[in-house]
């Protein structure tokens, strides 16, 4: 019997090809998306769990209050916090601290191999500076080495990647390398560990851990011993003794700041608050956003799974209205077979086995989906998800249970309704649909539409956003300007002759030394304030040292005042050019009156003095999601020249190969055992957009997958009516109707709908990309042209949809249609 | 073999209630051969379908078998049926996705019979009627004639008592009308006890008695 009842689901399949493959794929390509979804959920929510401790690390978190009211909540702490915390609290079993190297867009490796004085270079990128409890607190698995790898200064621990790609199958043990950073200095360093990333996620991305000791940062930290008000920037961890509650923990410590930090803080004129995140719940953090990974949102999660579960919905019950569109035909079947003895057992099963097969043949191809989309997502993700189905069997056998109830659910309307008929009723094979199940139709077929006009009008707001952030004057020259990076010390020290070699190449207009430029992370600011003010009325600056050359290369405006000049032998280190979010923000009258005035900042205990020699036109030294805020440029004399981690170089050129060929040529003759790199300044600054881009791919992504699973629902529905109204059209056709006055009746009823879809969709998608928009301080306006898009682009796929059905039906043979009657 | 008494069944339209079928007495003995004839819409088919115990009836009694129809349940009712009688329909009712002998095959799997019986079961049939070289063939690959004797091979498999034809060859051309009902005569002989229904005089002529419906009366 169950072999009849196969035979039958295959031939019926095989029978309608189209039909099924569109059924089948629709199924499979909501459950796909779902996995895929399903995966980086797991994967989100999985961060930190491989860690033995996980349940009893913590990381110390910052609140920091400004001017009283002002909060900003960070994950940083000054560098002696960690050991602090040890001695004070019992309960905190170890603790480590945590920098990574925040100047190093790269970091330079260096491996002299010995044989001829060969030196090996790899940029790499991802270091980060901590103690030795750092791998007592966390986790890792070594290769080479272990937890104590980092007990003696000048130590390094590296992956398994990094071994590979500098030593090739042999060891790395005991190998000394130069590791050359602008954070913390040029130094030897002994690979005492080698360690294989763990497959789950950690919010730690570290690929090398270099020991705090040995290098400039330890001179730093041992500057301030005791300060626990200023230098926040490391991360801090805590292990705490099992069974201990990290609540009451926290509750200590503002007894804690108030014994060792609060005389510093009150004469830096601010105070903080400290907290503690577990570890495993760093990653969804709300509390704290710029964390050693950027944090993913947990809002972000429940909208992703919220479509994860609209989407499969949506198809399965795409699936069960194709499948049902044609119960008609099987109604007769049913007919046939009951009154040849079939009992109402047996065609349920019939029915429900037939679907269920199908849906069986749709979960095997939404894996194959899954596993060829996978990469792409991770792309768009911004993740690295690997599946494997000894990891991921749960999660598989999930789908394979949904795939199976979408099956039977497909499966109950000819089963349960259509058996449940007297067999002459359902022989004729004519079975009126109640108004009800019409309407059901109709309604998921809006709701459908919704979501993707929704997703449509997305797609087009990111786009013309991200077409605004790309062509908007950023108050200075972004073109043709070319960055080099100084990763080295003997590239800072080479930078100066460079820069002058640079300069004598015919394209090159001109070339300055800088230590940050706009569009990358610049840490260093300054609190400013005027004469008659206080430290407390301080105005949080950024600052960037530059030398001669730079405002001009960058072409910074000048509003007021001048810039900075060889030919002003007073132009040192106290003269500033500020610009023009200062003037106001500290409260000059006006650019021209700011000219001349100085203004000030405390440091342990001393007042320091700048003049302001020049104003500058606001420029977007930061991404288009923030205002442009006070910034200020102070100029680093020539003789230590060793400051600036980057050459800028403007350049006019229409061949820029052969420019960069020029300035390659000359770095190697200054630089022989470095690689030469370069970059972009415009697409550096568009670096800031990336998770925009991911964004806008995984919005097309899903818009693609909506649109295709809609128009499913709209094609099931279309063939649905076409087949209910088989003899109206028969009857029509008679009576002299035209094809094309048929396909315009039943594509006219769709059309409605589709426009019904639209209008609701509009409203909302309005207000979610007004929300999404609010991110950029500067940002373009949702024009109507977005909506006249969308809806022309909803419409031309919904036409060429039914289109389909709609001809067919039109162009068949009205007295085949009706004699069948 | 089988009796109506006082059968009735209507529809309620409204106000009106249209009666299908008007106080039906009928008693069929073994190995009758009987004709329903009628003008349309007079009621045959409803008749058959209920002596079928394919459509339920509102009133009346229907014995079949020694057994009150109008007593069964819907299960109990197509167990009776599944066992004793056999369809044949003007339009064949084949199942397109089957082939020749699948579809004849079909009511013994519903009788739960064991694959090798089943197999000598319709083997004896494919032969008896001459079309064991159609058996791998589907449906819509035969002729009308073709496919309208498979419908009657399929009724026959399960060795029922009854056979039931509506308008056996309507959807035929007149040899192979004669051709079926010259089959149906001889498994009269043999035996079977068949009602059928039908427009045509020829074909009621084949049979022993005709029953003349006019309104869903049996006209006297």
């Amino acid at each position: 019997m169950f072999k009849n009842y196969f035979k039958i689901a295959w031939r019926s399949m095989m029978k309608n090809k189209t039909f099924s493959f569109i059924n089948v794929f629709g199924l499979s390509s909501g459950l796909a998306c779902c996995m895929l979804i399903a995966l980086y959920i797991n994967n989100e929510t999985s961060y930190d769990t491989y860690h033995r401790d996980a349940g009893n690390i913590y990381q110390l978190g910052t609140t920091f209050v400004l001017g009283g009211t002002e909060k900003e909540t960070m994950p940083n702490t000054p560098a002696p916090m960690a050991e602090g915390m040890r001695r004070e609290f019992p309960e905190v079993e170890a603790s480590t601290h945590l920098l990574g190297l925040f100047a190093d867009d790269k970091t330079l490796l260096q491996y002299n191999t010995g044989s001829d004085a060969e030196v090996k270079s790899f940029y790499e990128t991802k270091g980060f500076l901590t103690d030795s409890s750092f791998f007592r607190v966390f986790s890792y698995r070594f290769i080479e080495g272990g937890v104590n790898s980092l007990d003696h200064p000048n130590t390094v621990v590296i992956n398994e990647e990094i071994a590979k790609k500098m030593f090739g199958n042999g060891s790395a043990i005991n190998k000394v390398i130069r590791i050359n950073s602008s954070t913390n200095g040029a130094y030897d360093y002994t690979i005492t560990g080698v360690f294989r990333p763990s497959s789950k996620p950690s919010h730690i991305d570290g690929r090398f851990f270099m020991s705090i000791g040995g290098g400039d940062m330890e001179q730093y930290i041992k500057r301030r011993p005791n300060d626990y008000a200023t230098n926040n920037m490391f991360y801090t961890y805590l292990k705490l003794k099992p069974g201990s509650d990290y609540k009451k923990l926290e509750s200590k410590l503002p007894s804690f700041l108030e014994k060792y930090a609060k005389r510093d803080l009150q004469a830096m004129g601010f105070d903080k608050q400290q907290f503690l995140i577990p570890l495993k719940e760093i990653h969804l953090s709300k509390q704290v956003k710029n964390n050693v990974t950027p944090p993913g949102s947990r809002s972000y999660l429940y909208i992703l799974a919220s479509i994860a579960l609209f989407t499969l919905l949506i198809a399965c019950i795409n699936f069960m209205n194709l499948s049902t569109a044609r119960s008609s035909k099987r109604s007769s079947e049913v007919g046939v077979r009951k009154v040849l003895g079939a009992m109402r057992g047996g065609l349920i099963r019939q029915f429900l086995g037939e679907s269920v097969l199908l849906a069986l043949i749709a979960f095997v191809l939404a894996i194959f989906l899954m596993y060829i989309l996978l990469p792409f997502f991770n792309e768009a993700s911004g993740r690295n998800i690997i599946f494997s189905f000894a990891q991921n069997w749960l999660m598989v056998t999930g789908f394979l249970i949904m795939a199976i109830v979408a099956g039977l659910i497909a499966g109950s309307y000819p089963a349960f309704y259509l058996s449940s008929f007297v067999p002459v009723k359902v022989l004729k094979g004519k079975l009126a649909n109640t108004l009800a199940v019409v309407s059901l139709r109709k309604f998921l077929v809006v709701f459908q539409f919704v979501i993707s006009v929704i997703l449509i009008i997305s797609s087009v707001v990111i786009a013309s956003q991200m077409q605004y952030m790309r062509n908007k004057d950023l108050g200075f020259t972004k073109d043709q300007q070319l960055i080099i990076p100084l990763r080295s010390e003997a590239a800072k020290k080479a930078a100066k002759s460079l820069k002058n070699e640079l300069k004598s190449i015919p394209d090159v207009v001109s070339a300055g030394a800088t230590m940050y430029y706009p569009g990358i992370f610049n840490p260093s600011d300054n609190l400013y304030y005027k004469d008659g003010q206080s430290m407390h009325e301080g105005i949080r600056t950024r600052m960037n040292h530059v030398d001669f050359d730079l405002l001009p290369t960058l072409g910074v405006k000048i509003v007021a005042g001048r810039l900075f000049s060889r030919a002003f032998p007073s132009d040192t280190a106290l003269r500033i050019v500020v610009n023009e979010a200062l003037v106001k923000e500290i409260g000059f009258p006006s650019s021209e009156k700011a000219v001349g005035q100085n203004i000030h900042f405390d440091w342990q205990g001393q007042k320091y003095d700048f003049g302001i020699i020049g104003v500058v036109k606001d420029f977007h030294y930061e991404s288009l999601h923030l205002p442009i805020t006070p910034f200020a440029f102070q100029v680093v004399a020539q003789n230590s020249g060793t400051a600036f981690n980057y050459l800028l170089v403007h350049a006019n050129t229409t061949n820029m190969n052969n420019l960069i060929q020029s300035a390659r040529n000359e770095w190697h003759k200054l630089n022989p055992d470095e690689p030469f790199e370069y970059s972009f300044l415009d697409t550096d600054f568009l670096k800031n957009y990336e998770s925009e881009k991911r964004l806008s791919s995984l919005v097309s992504y899903f818009t693609i997958i909506a649109i295709l699973i809609s128009c499913l629902g709209l094609f099931g529905l279309a063939a649905f009516s076409a087949e209910q109204r088989t003899k109206e059209i028969g009857v029509r056709k008679v009576l002299g109707a035209s094809a094309g006055s048929i396909v315009g009746l039943l594509s006219k009823e769709f059309l409605k709908l589709v426009l019904i879809a639209f209008v609701i969709a509009s409203p909302v998608a309005w207000w979610v990309m007004n929300k999404w928009l609010q991110d950029f301080a500067y940002r373009t306006s949702i024009s109507w042209t977005a909506f006249v898009i969308t809806a022309t682009i909803a419409l031309v796929i919904a036409m060429l949809t039914i289109s389909f059905q709609a001809v067919k039906a039109a162009i068949a043979n009205p007295v085949k249609s009706l004699r069948t009657e | 073999m089988l009796e109506l008494k006082g059968i009735y069944k209507w529809v309620n339209t409204g106000n009106n209630r249209i009666f299908l079928l008007k106080d039906v007495d009928l008693s069929v003995k073994p190995g009758e051969f009987i004709s329903i004839m009628g003008p349309s819409g007079s009621g045959k088919s409803t008749l058959l379908n209920v002596i079928g115990m394919l459509d339920t009836f509102d009133q009346g009694e229907y014995n079949f078998l020694h057994e009150s129809v109008h007593q069964l349940k819907v299960k109990q009712r197509s167990a009776l049926y599944k066992q004793y009688i056999g369809f044949v329909f003007q339009a064949y009712h084949l199942i397109d996705e089957l082939t020749v002998y699948e579809n004849i095959e079909t009511p013994l799997i519903y009788q739960n019979i064991k694959t090798s019986e089943r197999k000598a079961l319709v083997a004896d049939v494919l032969d008896r009627f001459q079309i064991v070289g159609k058996k791998d063939l589907f449906p819509t690959q035969l002729s009308g004639g073709q496919q309208q004797l498979v419908g009657i091979a399929r009724a026959l498999i399960a060795k029922p008592k009854l056979l039931l034809a509506d308008e056996p060859t309507g959807n035929l051309n007149s040899k192979q009308g004669e051709e079926i009902m010259s089959l149906f005569r001889e498994l009269n002989r043999e035996g079977m006890t068949i009602i059928q229904v039908t427009h045509s005089e020829k074909n009621a002529a084949y049979g022993s008695r005709i029953i003349n419906l006019l309104d869903g009366m049996v006209a006297q």
